[in-house]
């Protein structure tokens, strides 16, 4: 059990999957203008990704390394996870609409996502068992969305301040987004 | 072991389970989704900006096939996406002129007068909560550029003085900075929108506009003529004044005396100035017209081709629906041909103004006296949607003697009859149909003898309607009980607000009874009574708007139903003009004179009908604007002017003397040089609310 709290801990602060691996930043960008888009994102990734993780894991070790074929692992991954949100989407329309509404336009953009796309490799990459790779999916994702939630607050006030003309919109984000990442450091050393 | 082939089988069968997985997937979780909402989805721009009130593209497509929203509803993307859409929903499109934005400020902050240095939140939405910005003028841009962030369409940019300025290639009118600016002073404006424009408490006006009866905008001709834009300014006057030459000879400007330049030394020459740029057009022999928005296919009678009716009939046809003028005499002009001398205005002004209305489209028929070669339901009956009647006064009835040359006096307006001529030909002994039910409207103590003449004749029922109150009336209380005890009804403080009739006879009137009145609001309680005979104390018939009566619950054909035998009929009062001391009913106080008192009171009052008539048909209230400024509203304005550079008023060169005696027709003023009208145009303030342009350059911090 406590291994599985050092885990999470470790996914969500230490090893944050957008400020300290860099990964999944266009969405980091993109999406992170408005809150109500941003917290959209964050939920969807949660969603996503611990289906992804599941399934990539199964996929991984019940039908590439049996055949031997680990080196089609990103080709592989790549086409599970893109079909997965495509499944998803069509799941949601039909059965959970409400779900659909709030979720349904950010699932494309997740198919082509970094961040879930890196955090299936890391699984198999530290060799987690099917239970770890599923809590560090989900933590990983929670990450995701608090460092998401808290960048999109950041920009929303930047949106007031008077900002020098070079610096404006995604410039002064970058900056932002660079001290972030660097208080996000302090936690190295935690686990 | 496997190698490559184990590669590709592995990968290949994975392909395949999923392909299948997926195209079942859509087969079993198939949603069913409206191909049109996908296809108008797909035709709209896609910039989610709002304008169209729903929250994205999206919402809109799926508005639009639902029937909720209009194909055009969408603003930015203009004509061309809006016929795509029509075709999609197989809908014919509604035209409509186009919006654009346009800033309401022209003085930015660096000249304005502030209250405090702002130096927070670089947001007007954020500045305004600051004692409502920093600027004393409660309407003043702050220049933060909020509307310029929310464009989106990069349409706004910030000027050198922090004000917005608009790229009228790139706005597509679709209101977001109208909606974002907390002060409201970027709007999005049209002609058509400026025609039927009242000055509100909302907008920067300078003290001359808010004077001119025709609320023609001032200052902005003038900067054009200043400017060298005699055209521009030409078509300025015409949105709201389709006689800038004829004004811009007889006006009695008004607008001169509220001139701010009258603290300095003399007003500017506004007057003259219209008269220059009236004649730049003359004799350019080109037209200036304000464009014509889409045609709706509404025909509009006009009845009476004065100045009040002309102005009516060239507005209309400039909010693009086809108006005919109807003119009693051989020659349309009224008063203005009848009543005015050559020397002021001369007889070849008139006609080229009257034959530019004619040139724009309006229709004008002379020798048609409504009454005997057409009556107010034959022309409902050809079709047309709304009778404007700008018969003017007694005396324009008078003016050929028509009246006389028929027996007794013309039935004009069913029903109605001016209390004169019943009075009159009641002491002449000739004829005077009354009908069983008789209302009389005002008239004093003569109303009252037509009312005991009426109960002689037979009437059986017969009402006073009288604005004022008991206490306020010009009736003793003798006469009250005695004309009371002979049957005669009274009814105080009450107001005609409609007529109904079928065909040729009245058959009701809606009175409202003013209970009380506070500023905020008038109570009213209204009471349809059966009237056939209306006899109207005031010396001329009222302005009214005929119309097909529809009955409650009937929908709004689209196609032309065959209308009823008589054609029952209701009246539309338009809406109250600024000097209007209350808004119900017809002939209301401080109004009912404003057409006699100058052209430019005509001028007013017909783009007033215009306008009402134009809402009517596009299903808005016909109403003026909440805001707008009447004659007792309070408005911000300057007791004095810091020290401006005096600078004498040009003199309209004149004929001498002797000239005029040689020849007593020809004209007296000869109006400006264009040198003379450019150094004239630029002794004007270019007022705001409280800003003007200080000559001599002014320093803040």
């Amino acid at each position: 059990m406590g291994d599985y709290i050092l885990l999470a801990v470790s996914c969500i602060f230490v090893n944050n999957i957008l400020l300290i691996q860099y990964l999944g930043n266009c969405p980091f960008l993109g999406v992170s203008k408005k809150m109500e888009t941003a917290t959209g994102m964050a939920m969807a990734v949660v969603f996503v990704l611990v289906l992804a993780g599941a399934i990539t894991w199964v996929v991984n070790h019940l039908l590439l390394k049996p055949f031997g074929v680990e080196y089609l692992r990103t080709l592989a991954f790549i086409l599970v996870i893109a079909s997965l949100v495509q499944f998803v989407e069509l799941f949601l329309k039909k059965s959970i609409p409400a779900l659909y509404a709030g979720l349904g336009i950010f699932l494309p953009l997740i198919t082509t996502n970094c961040a879930v796309m890196g955090v299936c490799l890391i699984n198999i990459k530290e060799e987690y068992s099917f239970m770890q790779a599923l809590i560090a999916s989900l933590t990983y994702a929670i990450g995701f969305g608090l460092a998401l939630i808290l960048f999109a607050g950041v920009r929303e006030r930047i949106l007031l301040a008077r900002v020098p003309k070079p610096l404006q919109d995604t410039s002064i984000g970058l900056v932002g987004a660079g001290m972030m990442s660097l208080a996000f450091f302090a936690f190295k050393g935690m686990v | 072991m496997l190698g490559m082939l184990g590669g590709i089988l592995v990968m290949g069968t994975v392909g395949v389970v999923v392909g299948v997985g997926l195209a079942l997937a859509s087969k079993i979780f198939y949603v069913y989704v409206d191909p049109k909402i996908e296809a108008v989805d797909e035709a709209l721009p896609g910039a989610n900006c709002g304008g169209c009130g729903y929250p994205g593209c999206g919402s809109n497509a799926e508005a639009i096939v639902a029937g909720k929203s209009s194909p055009s509803s969408c603003v930015a993307g203009g004509t061309e996406i809006a016929e795509e859409i029509a075709e999609i929903m197989g809908m014919k499109l509604e035209a409509r002129e186009p919006d654009i934005a346009m800033p309401g400020c022209s003085y930015g902050l660096h000249v304005a007068d502030v209250k405090y240095i702002y130096n927070g939140i670089n947001d007007c939405r954020a500045a305004v909560l600051l004692n409502g910005g920093t600027k004393v003028c409660p309407i003043g841009c702050l220049g933060l550029g909020t509307c310029v962030q929310a464009c989106p369409f990069d349409a706004l940019s910030m000027g050198p003085d922090n004000l917005p300025v608009v790229d009228p290639d790139r706005c597509t009118g679709c209101g977001t900075c109208e909606r974002i600016c907390p002060k409201h002073i970027i709007t999005l404006t049209s002609h058509t929108r400026r025609i039927q424009a009242e000055h509100t408490t909302d907008e920067c006006t300078a003290p001359c506009q808010r004077a001119c009866p025709a609320g023609i905008d001032i200052p902005a001709y003038i900067h054009q003529i200043a400017e060298k834009n005699y055209a521009e300014a030409v078509r300025i006057i015409k949105e709201t004044n389709p006689f800038p030459a004829i004004c811009g000879r007889i006006c009695v400007q008004p607008c001169e005396y509220d001139c701010r330049r009258n603290l300095v030394d003399e007003p500017v020459a506004i007057n003259h100035l219209k008269r220059f740029v009236s004649d730049y057009e003359r004799t350019s022999g080109e037209r200036i017209n304000v464009p014509r928005a889409p045609e709706t296919g509404k025909r509009i009678a006009v009845v009476g081709g004065g100045a009040e009716g002309l102005t009516a009939a060239y507005l209309l046809n400039r909010l693009g629906h086809d108006s005919t003028a109807y003119e009693a005499t051989a020659q349309m002009g009224g008063i203005l041909r009848i009543g005015l001398p050559e020397n002021r205005l001369p007889r070849d002004v008139l006609d080229w103004e009257i034959n530019g209305i004619l040139d724009a489209g309006v229709q004008a028929l002379t020798n048609q006296k409504l009454g005997r070669d057409f009556t107010i339901d034959s022309l409902l009956k050809e079709g047309f949607s709304g009778v404007f009647v700008a018969t003017g006064g007694w005396d324009s009835q008078l003016s050929d003697q028509l009246s006389e040359k028929s027996d007794g006096p013309l039935q004009t307006l069913p029903g109605v009859q001016l209390l004169i001529d019943f009075i009159l030909n009641q002491r002449a002994g000739k004829a005077s149909p009354a009908g069983k039910n008789v209302m009389i409207l005002g008239g004093g103590k003569s109303g009252l003898e037509a009312a005991r003449a009426a109960l002689k004749n037979g009437s059986e029922n017969v009402n006073i309607v009288l604005r004022s109150s008991l206490e306020r009336s010009s009736f003793s209380e003798e006469e009250l009980v005695a004309a009371e005890q002979e049957g005669i009804q009274f009814y105080f403080q009450s107001a005609v607000t409609r007529m109904q009739g079928e065909g040729s006879k009245l058959s009701h009137v809606e009175i409202a009874h003013i209970l009380n009145s506070d500023e905020e609001e008038t109570h009213t309680e209204r009471e349809l009574l059966s009237v056939d005979t209306m006899l109207t104390g005031a010396g001329r018939f009222p302005e009214l708007i005929y119309v097909v009566r529809k009955e409650e619950g009937e929908a709004d054909e689209e196609e032309e139903a065959e209308l009823p035998d008589p054609v029952p009929w209701e009246t539309l009062i338009p809406y109250p003009g600024p000097s209007a001391e209350e808004d119900i009913g017809i002939f209301r106080p401080g109004e009912v004179t404003g057409d006699y008192k100058a052209v430019v009171e005509a001028i007013g009052s017909g783009r007033r009908a215009a306008s009402s008539i134009h809402r009517f048909l596009t299903d808005e209230p016909v109403e003026a604007p909440a805001n707008m400024i009447r004659t007792y509203t309070r408005v911000l304005s300057l007791e004095q002017l810091e020290p401006v550079t005096e600078l004498p008023r040009q003199k309209m060169p004149e004929r001498t003397h002797e000239e005029q005696i040689a020849d007593p027709s020809a004209e007296i003023a000869l109006g400006f040089s264009e040198e003379q009208a450019v150094t004239e145009a630029k002794r004007c303030l270019q007022c705001g609310l409280i800003c003007y342009r200080r000559v001599e350059g002014k320093t803040i911090h």
